[in-house]
């Protein structure tokens, strides 16, 4: 992958109307000197509540930043193997519990999880990288060692899979496997295309991050999916710093009145 | 000074009218069936994963009146915005421009919100449909 490019266009839902502004130009082949914060063991120091891809990165002021809805590029994809498509663009069927599970509170998985327009918190510990997502409350904690050391054996899949974290020079490595076949991201009906992209249970995801400024984080996944693509591919994203947040909470089963297109009755529409 | 906050308040959300929801606005609403209702409102439910708001009146495209129910944004992502539950109060005369629940109920995505001195305030989600 150029890492030179400009970040690469965000394909962004239709719905939204919001530019697909780029945070801070990052590059990250190795710069000439470290950037960002440092942990007392010399890493680059992740730790701070951070607006994810799912923002566009426009610090307003009272350190505001816009939440939108990001999907994949499909841009950036490699060709589909033969049979590939069953996996990756699913009809829509009508049933909710199906076509978007999420509707009824289920779990964003991982490559949908991370493009959450929600904040996420990051603590950094020696052996430990924890992500705290707000959306859903669900969290990572991922450990770190050895590079490209194997996985455990016999991962039972699931929706955010196995991670274990490593570091390649400045940047934070973290290698997934063992997901649960899953949405792939929030593309569901796409321009109107009745369709819904899934991933297969043999996906590799791996996710490269690395400072280009102080409160800016290149973040570029890689999506090696055998099931579906002819070879890894890979997109990049970035994350924006901002020291004002915190993570709020998100309950999903509180008040999810429609779930499924059925809204139930409510005590505000009592006569 | 309040004024000044919601107009504040308000500058931003017409900018940036992108919230988001925990699921895809097809799921649970038509995007082919807008509702455009003045009314009163009577209720307000801050929760998660939306919040909800109840507004008493008709929907001047169909005719319709009811006690509308209006699904808006998570409280925690309108707080980051700076919205909190104060910018709808029982008893406000407002306009809400959404779409209409999948299953025909008196429920909708409440995209924009507009009150009686014009100001208006983005609630939707993101993945709702925008209103025109």
């Amino acid at each position: 992958m150029n890492m030179l490019k400009p970040f690469i266009s965000i394909l962004v839902i239709p719905a939204v109307f919001v530019c697909a502004a780029t945070p801070g130009g990052a590059s990250a082949q190795a710069p000439a000197a470290p950037q960002g914060p440092r942990a007392p063991d010399g890493k680059p120091n992740f730790t701070g509540v951070w607006a994810g891809p799912g923002f566009a990165h426009t610090v307003g002021p009272r350190d505001t930043d816009t939440p939108r809805v990001v999907a994949y590029d499909a841009k950036n994809f490699s060709p589909v193997k033969p049979g590939g498509e069953s996996f990756l663009k699913r009809k829509l069927s009508g049933n909710t519990r199906a076509d978007d599970p999420t509707a009824f509170c289920l779990p964003n998985g991982l490559t949908r999880q991370i493009l959450s327009p929600y904040a996420q918190q990051w603590i950094q510990s020696p052996g430990h990288m924890v992500i705290l997502y707000e959306y859903m409350h669900f969290f990572r904690a991922i450990p770190i060692g050895a590079a490209n050391r194997p996985h455990d054996k016999d991962i039972e899949p699931t929706w955010m899979g196995d991670s274990i974290g490593w570091w390649d020079g400045d940047t934070f490595v973290i290698d997934t496997v063992g997901l649960k076949e899953w949405m792939f991201d929030a593309s569901l009906d796409l321009g109107g295309n009745g369709e819904a992209r899934w991933h297969s249970d043999a996906l590799h995801f791996t996710e490269r991050l690395r400072f280009a400024d102080p409160a800016t984080v290149s973040y570029t996944v890689t999506v090696d999916d055998p099931k579906i693509f002819t070879a890894p591919w890979s997109q990049e994203f970035g994350m924006k710093l901002h020291p004002t947040w915190k993570i709020f909470e998100f309950v999903c089963e509180e008040n999810n009145r429609c779930q499924g297109g059925q809204c139930a009755d409510s005590e505000g529409q009592k006569k | 000074m309040v004024k000044n906050l919601l107009s504040v308040i308000a500058a931003l959300l017409v900018a940036a009218p992108s919230l988001y929801a925990h699921h895809s606005f097809a799921a649970e609403y038509d995007g082919t069936k807008p509702v455009k209702v003045t009314g009163i409102v009577r209720r307000v439910d801050w929760a998660n994963p939306h919040i909800w708001f109840y507004v008493e009146g008709k929907d001047e495209i169909t005719g319709r009146t009811a006690v509308w129910g209006f699904s808006a944004a998570p409280p925690g992502m309108l707080a980051r915005r700076g919205i909190t539950k104060d910018v709808l109060k029982i008893g406000d005369t407002i306009q809400v421009e959404g779409f209409l629940a999948k299953d025909g109920s008196a429920n909708a995505s409440g995209g924009r919100v507009t009150f009686a001195d014009g100001r208006q305030v983005f609630t939707a989600s993101a993945e709702d449909s925008a209103p025109k």
